[in-house]
């Protein structure tokens, strides 16, 4: 049983939770630019959080299943047309042959589409996440009109389960960078004080960012491993909060990380939102991350 | 050294601020000890180490303490590859082949003899797959980062800045300086060995 991709939008591509595993090859993490709205969507159809979905860059986006499945979509501002229309962050029920489009607002930069059973794809080094830049994963491109995208097994997922949509509300906690007293406390301070808008060429390797310059008395640092939600900052003071396709060392010094359960934020900011940032200990980022894990429940309310 | 956290979900080793093979190796066996307790997964470069574990699974103090213990092992952990030589056939066609002689104060024919008599070590692998930080660069060759990096390198270019040289695996956008190419395939996710080079290896350039 297949899906088939009528229209793909303009970078969409399958992702499941990536390939932590060969970060010593030099090869990216991948995954999700927005982690909770992939597993709020694979979540609702009842897949394993591991499943592999599409993450949608460019609306609208257009596909048909060759059986009965259930579907559901996220992200911010999202809505499904079926044969009516359709809400987001719900478990849609999608019959054999019919057409489902993902529409979204200026606000949507990601977009994610499961289907249950999943997309089942060959893993390349553990993993069917596409990363295009390297021609890696089964489909080590971005997906075209056209695809046949094989489903998994469907499973016994119940359509009208939600699952709350968070708040892109442009807020963001970090915790201090590994580098940070690099910075002089004034720049420590500005990061937290100042907005910083989201510049275009922002994309799934890192958001890009323009505020007052954070300038650091290193400069440069010897390179050295990078997690996702790293706040680098090249020479020039202009941020930079890596996404999952950043590569896997990178030689600025990191101030700040962001927390796990606000990645989605960051990446889904769009220019013209712009990002603000607060400062919090590594033991908020752990209870926002479990909050944000048990809100992956979904509920019939 | 230096254990701080790196996110809720890992922590970062700094053991010092210079490339060294010996501070790269201990990096490594850190990195590889810390993947054997199964905690998560690492990321070893010239100096440090990320190690990474599941924040909802393993407590911070608890984390910090298997990090330490991991560290204090580290020396007794044996390498799983052995090194071996690659050789890179290489055009020296760089287009940024004459600036590197005229920064260096040397001819062309001088900068192409001294980065072909070098042998380098593959200190570590990071930035894109297949990418293996090379190093030491003869001082001779002067080649600070581009202050504009160029928005697309071709794969295969053979590149220096100071101290340091690689190879770009794929297109992407890099600062480096460059002064060849290869056609030598670095990276193969279908293949035993994905990678071409591997950290520890010994890389040399061969002219074509």
């Amino acid at each position: 049983m297949s899906l088939h991709v009528l229209a793909a939008g303009f970078r969409s591509t399958v992702q499941d939770l990536g390939r932590p595993r060969y970060a010593r090859l030099g090869v990216p993490e991948s995954g999700p630019a927005d982690p909770f709205a992939q597993r709020a969507a694979n979540a609702l159809v009842g897949n394993d959080p591991d499943a592999c979905a599409i993450e949608i860059v460019g609306l609208p986006f257009t596909v048909r299943t060759d059986d009965a499945r259930v579907f559901a979509v996220t992200g911010p501002d999202v809505w499904a047309v079926g044969v009516r229309r359709l809400p987001g962050w719900t478990a849609l029920f999608v019959r054999a042959g019919e057409e489902l489009t993902v529409r979204g607002s200026e606000r949507t930069r990601y977009a994610y589409l499961a289907v249950s059973g999943g997309i089942d794809l060959p893993p390349v080094l553990g993993s069917r996440a596409s990363l295009p830049a390297a021609s890696l994963g089964p489909i080590p491109r971005a997906l075209v009109a056209g695809d046949k995208l094989p489903l998994g097994p469907a499973r016994g997922a119940r359509p009208g389960l939600r699952i709350e949509a968070p708040a892109y509300d442009g807020t963001v906690a970090v915790i201090a960078g590994p580098h940070r007293d690099r910075f002089a406390a004034s720049v420590v301070r500005a990061l937290s004080e100042a907005a910083f808008d989201v510049l275009p060429d922002s994309d799934r390797m890192g958001v890009r960012l323009e505020g007052p310059p954070l300038e650091s008395a290193a400069g440069e640092i010897l390179t050295c491993g990078l997690v996702g939600g790293a706040v680098q900052v090249p020479r020039g003071g202009a941020p930079i909060v890596l996404l999952a396709d950043r590569g896997t060392t990178g030689g600025y010094p990191v101030i700040a990380t962001v927390i796990r359960a606000h990645l989605g934020r960051v990446a889904q900011a769009v220019p013209g939102q712009p990002l603000r940032f607060y400062w919090v200990e590594r033991e908020r980022a752990v209870e926002a991350l479990r909050l944000e894990r048990r809100a992956l429940v979904p509920r019939s309310d | 050294m230096k254990l701080l956290p790196f996110g809720e979900g890992a922590l970062f080793v700094e053991l010092e601020q210079r490339i060294a093979p010996e501070i790269a190796a201990r990096a490594a066996a850190i990195a590889d000890s810390w993947e054997g307790r199964g905690a998560g997964t690492a990321i070893s470069a010239y100096a440090s180490v990320v190690l990474r574990f599941d924040p909802l699974l393993l407590e911070a103090g608890e984390a910090e303490r298997l990090a330490r213990a991991a560290i204090a092992d580290a020396d007794a952990v044996t390498k799983s590859a052995t090194p071996r030589d690659v050789r890179i056939p290489t055009t020296y066609d760089g287009p940024d082949l004459t600036e590197v002689a005229e920064l260096s104060s040397l001819s062309v024919d001088e900068v192409v003899a001294i980065h072909a008599a070098g042998r380098y070590r593959a200190y570590f692998l990071g930035f894109m797959p297949g990418w293996a930080y090379l190093g030491p660069l003869d001082p001779r060759l002067h080649a600070p980062r581009r202050p504009v990096p160029r928005a697309r390198v071709p794969a295969g270019s053979v590149a220096v800045i100071d101290g340091q040289t690689g190879i770009y695996p794929y297109d992407s956008p890099g600062g480096w300086r460059l002064i060849g190419h290869t056609d030598v395939k670095l990276f193969d996710a279908a293949a035993d060995r994905p990678s071409l080079i591997n950290p520890g290896d010994t890389v040399r350039f061969v002219p074509t």
